[in-house]
């Protein structure tokens, strides 16, 4: 007993040194377990990309908390409020590149940690609904920059939310059909919903203001903490079963990792916002829509779909995806190759086979479209069904589903069925992608380069 | 002393249950009636509205009246609004030699407003119109018409 206390009185001197140490450390292990697998600080494993994705999150709340400030959201306001913090407060217009480039690196990296556990099998086990959180967290992303870019209220901001709230419309498409629209028309509620009026307005700017300041961040947040507590609960991130690599305190080893990440996205995005301006467009005009009217680079796929079809791609396809996505982990109960890259050699295999069935059958349904127009084109009293069901996105969903259940006939394996479904969707989601960026042109024409526009 | 029914079941938990159902109820009805605030009740869209003059329009021509976002044809007997937002993604569509082209994603519509090619699966809307008792015409977005169907001047 006495030795104890002379123990504790030689440590003291030394416990009120560390005492800022021992509070950080107790903060960080407060998120953090205490004891680590070697395995899951690899780095060629996750890349650091959910922690990335926190940090960004971390600097749109600042960079947006800063823009809020000079920032008004009236029709009459907005806009020119936007050009004040680009051209009049100081730093502002720095201020506002960050905030934009985290933004887009937000949705790239929410894609890539989606791919990447996907591919590492990070979703089995008891990581099932950690899975789902992911997805939800995905399309909290998506729908947080597509409130974002009303804000500024300039051409982009309004013909790219006036096409978005016609896209949520489009169910009068399918109830047209049905010859039910003047008794449930579910298009135009959620239209009205969504933007407060039948055309984009003062309603729909407020509208968009609360749910990207307030209700998004509030529910990605609440997301966000479920998602960390699940990856705690669940025993760490995932990893080879087998693995006896040892584990390693957490502090300070993770500690150094994640600084590392944080100093390497910062820097990443301060460079972005130095060198490259967000763009401002005219200010919205409702009588004219821009030529070519170009999203952002992320939503440049969707658009694609739904040139050529409203419903389909813009409401089917992207619904189907979602379903795709969220029941993965409950279709493939196979609880093997839980931290193996594509599940091992067959996997890896079907991946690229099916990448490439992806691309080959994509890109001949796009030609066709491109250079021999389609249905209407041919049949012009075809029936309206026909032209919104049938088309290069549709036909493509349709074939990658009968390719996966072909692969999962031919393996015997639910897994190997996802895998290939998943890819496929991804190659479809790259190239239609691809093709809105770089290959449309002024009235959404497909032009080889952006030097072959005409010139109006 | 415990009071029992015939299935078992005591006071207490008739009260506990029935009060569970209470706040429920209430619960749901008031969200109810807040989810209605999110549901517009007034919109600034207005139906019917004066566009101007005969003489505004030149003959033969598709005037386009930018606030309104709506084309009008006058020929040598009468006068015809079309509707200018494309009917697949509500986009301003533009002239072109066949009729109509919408920029955004490229449907095609001939001069009557019926689609020729794209993503659109309806015609554009031709709306009624009428003479005001002041001379001036009046449009009426509530009520659609054929395309031949004109406002003889």
């Amino acid at each position: 007993m006495g030795a104890m206390r002379g123990e504790d009185t030689r440590r003291e001197p030394d416990e009120t040194r560390n005492r800022p140490g021992r509070i950080n450390r107790n903060f960080f292990l407060h998120i953090h377990a205490a004891r680590v697998h070697l395995h899951s600080l690899r780095t060629d494993y996750t890349f650091g990309l959910g922690i990335i994705l926190g940090f960004l999150f971390a600097v749109m709340i600042l960079t947006g908390v800063i823009l809020l400030m000079n920032y008004t959201p009236s029709v009459e306001r907005a806009y020119n409020s936007v050009k004040d913090i680009v051209f009049i407060v100081p730093g502002g217009r720095y201020i506002r590149n960050i905030h934009r480039w985290a933004a887009h690196a937000m949705v790239l990296v929410s894609f890539l940690h989606l791919v990447r556990v996907f591919f590492t099998g990070g979703y089995l086990g008891g990581r099932r609904l950690n899975w789902v959180f992911g997805v939800v967290i995905l399309f909290l992303v998506m729908f947080m920059n597509f409130s974002g870019y009303l804000l500024p209220w300039d051409q982009l901001a309004y013909w790219a939310v006036t096409i978005g709230s016609n896209i949520a419309a489009s169910f009068r498409e399918l109830t047209d059909v049905l010859g039910i629209t003047q008794v449930l028309d579910i298009g135009g509620f959620i239209k009205r919903l969504l933007i407060g009026d039948e055309n984009v307005g003062q309603p729909a700017l407020s509208r968009f203001f609360m749910l990207h300041v307030v209700f998004l961040p509030v529910t990605l947040m609440v997301f966000m903490g479920l998602h960390f507590w699940r990856i705690r609960k669940d025993g760490g991130i995932s990893r080879p079963p087998d693995s006896n690599a040892p584990k390693l305190s957490s502090w300070p080893l993770v500690m150094w990792a994640e600084l590392a990440l944080l100093l390497m996205t910062v820097a990443v995005l301060l460079c972005m916002a130095f060198l490259f301006d967000a763009p401002l467009r005219q200010e919205a005009n409702p009588a004219f829509p821009e030529n070519p009217a170009k999203s952002p680079w992320y939503f440049l796929g969707v658009q694609e779909l739904v040139s050529y079809s409203a419903f389909a791609g813009g409401v089917i396809i992207p619904l189907l995806f979602l379903a795709f996505l969220v029941s993965i982990p409950y279709v493939d109960r196979e609880d093997r190759f839980t931290g193996i890259w594509f599940s091992g050699k067959q996997g890896g295999r079907i991946t690229w086979q099916s990448a490439l069935f992806a691309l080959t059958v994509t890109l001949v349904l796009v030609f066709i479209f491109i250079r021999y127009g389609w249905l209407k084109n041919w049949f012009p009293a075809i029936p309206r069904v026909l032209v919104m069901l049938v088309n290069p996105a549709t036909l493509s969903a349709l074939l990658y589903v009968a390719w996966a259940k072909w692969i999962g006939d031919r393996t015997g394996s639910t897994r190997m069925s996802a895998i290939s479904l998943f890819t496929c969707s991804l190659m479809g989601l790259v190239l239609f992608t691809a093709i809105g960026i770089w290959f449309r042109g002024p009235n959404w024409e497909f032009y080889w380069s952006h030097a072959q526009w005409p010139v109006f | 002393m415990k009071h029992q029914n015939e299935t078992g079941q005591t006071r207490r938990d008739f009260l506990k249950r029935i009060s569970i159902w209470i706040a429920a109820t209430a619960g749901i009805l008031a969200s109810a009636s807040l989810l209605r605030q999110f549901v517009p009740r007034r919109t600034l869209h207005q139906k019917r509205y004066k566009v101007g003059r005969k003489s505004d329009f030149p003959v033969n021509t598709f005037t386009y009246l930018a606030d309104r976002q709506l084309y009008v044809y006058r020929d040598h007997e009468g006068i015809r609004a079309l509707s200018a937002v494309c009917t697949h993604l509500g986009c301003i569509v533009e002239k072109s030699e066949q009729g109509f082209l919408c920029p955004c994603h490229g449907s095609c519509y001939d001069r009557d407003g019926h689609v020729l090619s794209g993503a659109a699966v309806k015609n554009l809307p031709w709306y009624a119109m009428y003479r005001d008792p002041d001379g001036q015409i009046v449009v009426d977005q509530g009520r659609l018409v054929d395309p031949d169907q004109k406002l003889y001047l």
